[in-house]
């Protein structure tokens, strides 16, 4: 999980790795993302979401398809 | 309040105050238990996937979103700098202090720095990225490879 500073690198980084080019977050995605997951962290009662949360999390930021699905099987 | 529930609230709360992990003697002795017990209770967390420890099973890689060894993604907020295991758990690491702080990591391909505020509503706008290589299913197959 890793920063980039444009599409373009990205698309230079998976090619010198073999790597496949995965769906580009934007910093504003990534903020959601990151105060859903951690915003009670340091609480007693917090947890990670459920499967079914992360996918409702995901498909709300635009997020869908089988890469995004934590019960997928796609990727073996 | 269950021990298992002591010790992760020590844990975070220690990396919270002091940007580093705590020791699992220095857990022990916070939630007036012992080492057995805890050790015990950190496997329970870990497959609770709250905390990823090194091989020798006591030591903390990850209490996510802080992270227990140095990494590329620096986090400063206040006075206290902390690790973060990733790009993700940079952002996540104000989120979970609720507190404004700065990132500093830099671009995977060209190594151009990135030196970020992050303001209690997130961060400024930014024509940066986030990518992650691993799909979602798969993350915690190596957690610390995603």
């Amino acid at each position: 999980m890793l920063f980039f500073r444009s599409e373009e690198r990205v698309r230079e980084w998976c090619a010198a790795h073999g790597y496949p080019m995965r769906p580009l977050v934007t910093m504003d995605q990534l903020w959601t993302l990151a105060t859903t997951w951690y915003s009670t962290r340091l609480q007693e009662d917090s947890r990670r979401p459920k499967p079914d949360e992360m996918r409702s999390i995901f498909a709300g930021l635009g997020l869908g398809g089988d890469f995004w699905d934590p019960q997928s099987d796609t990727f073996g | 309040m269950s021990l298992e529930t002591q010790t992760k609230l020590a844990i975070y709360r220690h990396f919270a105050e002091t940007g580093q992990r705590p020791s699992l003697e220095v857990v022990a002795e916070s939630v007036g238990s012992d080492v057995s017990s805890v050790r015990e209770a950190y496997v329970r967390l870990r497959a609770q996937r709250v905390l990823v420890l090194e091989a020798d099973g006591v030591s903390i890689r990850m209490a996510p979103p802080f992270s227990g060894v140095p990494t590329q993604h620096v986090v400063i907020v206040g006075k206290t700098s902390y690790f973060a295991n990733c790009a993700w758990d940079s952002f996540g690491i104000p989120a979970a202090l609720h507190r404004k702080g700065r990132i500093h990591s830099r671009c995977e391909q060209s190594g151009e720095p990135l030196n970020l505020e992050i303001g209690l509503e997130g961060p400024p706008p930014s024509s940066w990225f986030f990518h992650c290589l691993v799909p979602a299913a798969r993350w915690w197959d190596d957690i610390v490879f995603t």
